[in-house]
């Protein structure tokens, strides 16, 4: 390429002619802008055949020889790209002798640079000097040369994998070949192995799972169902199919036995006959590859009799340790044993609920599947968990929520703090589902104190609400609880309907109370800012749910009042119009007392609202 | 004084000469010493005898560390378990003869030829800087470009330019890595391989989705020589028709299934008609999220990924581990009045059920409860 590249340049002089740069100057920043990755050029440089190389060999003649002479040569506009690829070169040369001299012992302790052919004159004694220390006494002139020997490639590629190499019969599942490596992985000799039954090997359960593995038949004793037609087929499996008919892929886990002592055969060793508690200790391997056909001449003398006189299948796996850190949950989630994992739909319902949470909650998984995750959490958090329930579907980041109150199966609560994580969909962008990681703060026990007290403020707050006839705080607040979720749900669903139709429609933000159906919110609605109508109309449905979930009297007004003042992260790209509806989640209640006690809420609003405040240094009551 | 110069040019002209000629004759030298075939020592030109040179000694620093210790320890192991089972041995002394030795390396040759076969990848080492210091020669059957050929380059130059940030993310020698974390990724690679197989140039080089999988080695001295081992996978690898424990799936490109075989009923319990419209992360253990995610970006982006081991949740309860290989393929449509408008993609998958069911009581999930919530 390089010698077409002369060629090339001296077809085009009035190109360069016209170019108006300084040669020196192109010709310098060229290899500048590729020094990053030192070896870059080599690509353009390199043809597929090794042929064209020779051709260097005689342009560096030419080129020195030209740099040697005049600078000042009418031709100077040819060779100019020529001489920025030709500088490449050299500087290219320049950095392999370097990398050489680097890697040379004799090169090393000297002060000043070596030129390039002691560099070279050096590795080529190195070289020497390797070559009789590796004993390559027995590399004789018939097998292949290779840069590595077979036994060298081999310790790679276990280092690599990690594993071993397996090869069993099918039929009996005799180990027919075993690699070395098995001694790292299990602290079993090769030599033990090689000719056993890998059944005695196996943990006992996963016996039958592994022989399902070794049968080469695809389906004993299914039907198939023909895709074009839909009609059920019989199959009958052949007696001894031909390999290509059946899959040869294999990868499965399976627990093999290993020793605790490098090299001894364990004490308590023995093929898993014996009924009594087995202490051999097993370690997990996920073992994949491909049905084979051996020559049976390969296999052991004596099945010769039994078998036909063609080939016999044998499986051929590598056999990989699995380390404990597959198996761990990503390090985002962490789990310690106060710790357990849950996933809601994205209005708050669970839909997956580890098995862990049933000692720290008392519920077991499918008691809380399918329930709003509100329904448990504390009136007094509700605020708070429901704005961060908005703030984590439209963040990409982990929430975290402060220590909240979860209520248990036996009425107490439990302390928890959380991590929300919404998980978005790579293709939709959508957010599909929450993930919330949860450990517990404190024991359930440590909690009653502040239970009991809650629980006497919240009988004497139903007292001093009787707005709400009809609505007993435990059902008030399973209602409002779980359709907070889904109006938040709501909320985001709209969101994603408004991106994807344009961005002018009339339908945005359900929060905010309207300025023409509800004149009592108006003196709320004057003024521009609709971080702030948000927060009145969010506020709104959060004081409703703290109103009838009855906090304290006393703290509820101030609550109120703080609450309103909250600055709910917008909708991202939502406008600032208002929307038509009165106030959120009002069309999803039925019932006319529960909308009454969401107007009475809007009047108790504090009507300071109107200066435009900053809220970041706010006094949080809670 | 034109003569002069004349002279003065002509002298430096056969100096240089002089100095290239012994030169190359030392490159010649050094291609001589370099274990490769005659055939292709003569074709060498001089960056590549450089590259080569260096590959061999960074890999006989490498192994010093890795073989060097290990080979006498596992050696002397072997004596003392033949002296155990008091089987004769002659080679249990140190000096073994050319022959012995001429088997192992044949024995060595056969198993690492298996165990690439079975791997259906081959062996790339790779410095902290990229630099693609050793490939085992089987490279050519997969990228149709010869071990010699890539051995010293710089892998960026092979690779797709939105892979790179991501290939360098896994070079990195983090704290993990000195504790031998795995490396697990896929990229895209520049491959040389006719349809038919035969090598072809370069110039009309098409990208191949590669898996890799491997672990750091972390040289102190020289740090140098510190590299990440890996095996890599051409995908799509050979499944040669579906086995046991196995079955495959349709999916649209937001993993919702679209399709599935039979088998699922078998292994997992649901029933194909139920999965329909069902995106696979609500299947699946909630702690896998992130595996799920990885496989599905690997698939917009790169059209081609192997999931690690992630839980899927069987109906009744419980959940079995598996692994799925996947693809995104245009999808089937017969239609004939719109031959050439732009077919949709979808993804197919193959998935291998890894393991029986584990802790077939528990129900985590709301799907594997008795009475269904419906959305």
């Amino acid at each position: 390429m390089s010698a077409g590249g002369s060629d090339g340049t001296a077809d085009r002089p009035a190109d360069l002619a016209a170019d108006g740069e300084c040669p020196e100057q192109a010709g310098s920043s060229l290899p500048a802008a590729e020094l990053p990755r030192k070896r870059k050029g080599d690509v353009e440089e390199r043809s597929g055949t090794h042929g064209q190389q020779s051709v260097d060999f005689q342009m560096d003649d030419d080129l020195s020889r030209s740099e040697g002479e005049d600078q000042q040569v009418k031709m100077k506009c040819f060779r100019e790209p020529h001489r920025q690829i030709e500088k490449r070169r050299r500087d290219k040369m320049n950095t392999l002798i370097d990398e050489l001299a680097a890697m040379i012992p004799a090169c090393q302790p000297m002060a000043r640079k070596l030129d390039k052919l002691t560099v070279l004159r050096k590795a080529v004694q190195h070289l020497k000097a390797l070559k009789v220390g590796t004993g390559s006494a027995f590399t004789d002139t018939t097998s292949k040369p290779s840069i590595l020997s077979h036994d060298d490639l081999k310790h790679l590629l276990l280092r690599a994998v990690d594993g071993f190499l397996l090869v069993v019969s099918c039929d009996r599942a005799k180990i027919l070949f075993i690699s070395e490596s098995v001694s790292k992985i299990l602290n079993l000799s090769r030599l033990e192995l090689t000719g056993q039954s890998l059944f005695d090997f196996i943990h006992p359960k996963d016996i039958n799972k592994v022989k399902e593995q070794l049968s080469s038949s695809e389906y004993p004793r299914q039907c198939l169902i023909d895709a074009a037609t839909g009609v059920q087929v019989q199959v009958d499996a052949p007696a001894r199919p031909p390999l290509l008919s059946t899959g040869a892929r294999r990868s499965f886990f399976c627990r093999l036995k290993h020793s605790r002592v490098v090299g001894k055969q364990d004490k308590h060793f023995l093929p898993c006959t014996s009924k009594k508690k087995d202490s051999s200790r097993y370690c997990t391997l996920h073992c994949t590859g491909y049905m084979r056909s051996c020559p049976s001449s390969q296999l052991d003398s004596e099945c010769d009799g039994e078998m036909e006189s063609s080939d016999l299948s044998c499986l051929v796996t590598v056999c990989r340790l699995l380390t404990p850190v597959s198996h761990q949950p990503p390090k985002e989630l962490t789990i310690r044993p106060s710790e357990f994992v849950t996933r809601w739909a994205i209005d708050g319902k669970f839909t997956f609920v580890e098995q862990q949470a049933t000692t720290i909650i008392g519920y077991l998984p499918q008691e809380v599947l399918g329930t709003s995750c509100y329904e448990y959490f504390h009136q007094d958090d509700l605020l708070h968990l429901a704005d961060k329930h908005r703030q984590v579907l439209r963040s990409k980041e982990k929430i975290e929520t402060r220590c909240y109150k979860f209520k248990t199966k036996y009425g107490s609560y439990v302390s928890l703090q959380s991590q929300w994580f919404s998980f978005t969909n790579p293709w939709t962008k959508e957010v599909e589902f929450i993930v919330s990681s949860n450990q517990v703060i404190s024991g359930p026990g440590h909690t009653k104190d502040e239970e009991a007290g809650n629980s006497k403020a919240l009988q004497e707050d139903t007292k001093q609400i009787p707005i709400i006839p009809g609505l007993s705080s435990g059902l008030g607040t399973m209602i409002y609880a779980g359709s907070i979720g889904t109006q938040i749900a709501n909320e985001l669903m709209d969101s994603y309907s408004r991106m994807n139709s344009s961005p002018s429609s009339g339908a945005c933000s359900p929060f905010g109370p309207a300025q023409e159906k509800c004149p009592v919110v108006s003196p709320l609605t004057s003024t521009s800012a609709s971080s702030r109508e948000e927060a009145s109309g969010s506020s709104s449905q959060s004081q409703c749910d703290s109103r009838t979930a009855a906090g304290a009297s006393s703290a509820t007004s101030e609550s109120l009042a703080a609450v309103s003042r909250i600055n709910i992260n917008p909708i991202q790209g939502e406008t600032s119009q208002l929307d038509l509806d009165l106030v959120p989640g009002l069309s999803s209640f039925s019932s006319d007392e529960a909308a009454m006690a969401v107007i009475m809420s809007l009047l108790e609003t504090d009507v300071n609202m109107g200066q435009s405040g900053d809220f970041e240094d706010l006094h949080w009551p809670f | 004084m034109k003569a002069d110069k004349e002279k003065r040019r002509m002298i430096s002209r056969d100096a240089a000469r002089r100095r290239r000629r012994v030169e190359s004759e030392v490159f010649a030298e050094l291609s001589r010493l370099l274990p490769l075939q005659q055939s292709v020592q003569d074709h060498l030109d001089k960056p590549s005898v450089i590259r080569l040179t260096l590959s061999y000694i960074r890999m006989h620093t490498l192994l010093k560390g890795i073989t060097g210790k290990k080979a006498e320890a596992s050696h002397a192991v072997k004596c003392e378990q033949v002296m155990e089972s008091g089987e004769e041995w002659r080679g249990c002394d140190r000096g073994r003869d050319d022959e012995e030795k001429k088997t192992d390396d044949v024995e060595a040759s056969e198993e690492t030829n298996m165990f690439l076969r079975i791997l259906e990848g081959f062996l790339i080492v790779l410095s902290t800087e990229g630099d693609m210091i050793y490939l085992s020669d089987n490279v050519s059957k997969y990228m149709g470009l010869t071990q010699t050929e890539l051995m010293g380059h710089n892998i960026f130059e092979f690779t797709h330019p939105c892979d790179h940030e991501e290939i360098r993310n896994n070079l990195r020698l983090t704290a993990e890595v000195w504790c031998g974390a795995k490396r697990d990724f896929v990229m895209r690679i520049k491959g040389a391989l006719t349809h038919r197989g035969r090598s072809s140039n370069l110039k009309s080089a098409t990208w191949k989705v590669l898996h890799c999988q491997g672990r750091a080695k972390v040289c102190v001295a020289p740090s140098s020589v510190s590299c990440l081992l890996l095996t890599c996978q051409p995908l799509p690898l050979s499944h040669t028709l579906l086995s046991t424990h196995t079955f495959t799936s349709q999916h649209s490109m937001d993993m919702r299934f679209t399709y599935c075989d039979q088998r699922i009923t078998l292994l997992l319990g649901y029933s194909t008609e139920e999965l329909l419209g069902r995106s696979i992360y609500d299947l699946c253990h909630t702690l896998d999220t992130n595996c799920l995610t990885k496989n599905h970006l690997n698939l917009c982006l790169k059209s081609q990924s192997v999931s690690g081991q992630y839980r899927m949740l069987v109906r009744g309860g419980g959940y079995v581990w598996v692994e799925s290989h996947s693809a995104v393929i245009p999808s089937v449509r017969p239609s004939k009045s719109r031959p050439g408008a732009h077919q949709p993609l979808c993804i197919l998958c193959v998935t291998y059920v890894l393991s029986g069911v584990e802790e077939p009581s528990l129900q985590l999930s709301l799907d594997q409860t008795v009475h269904r919530y419906l959305r």
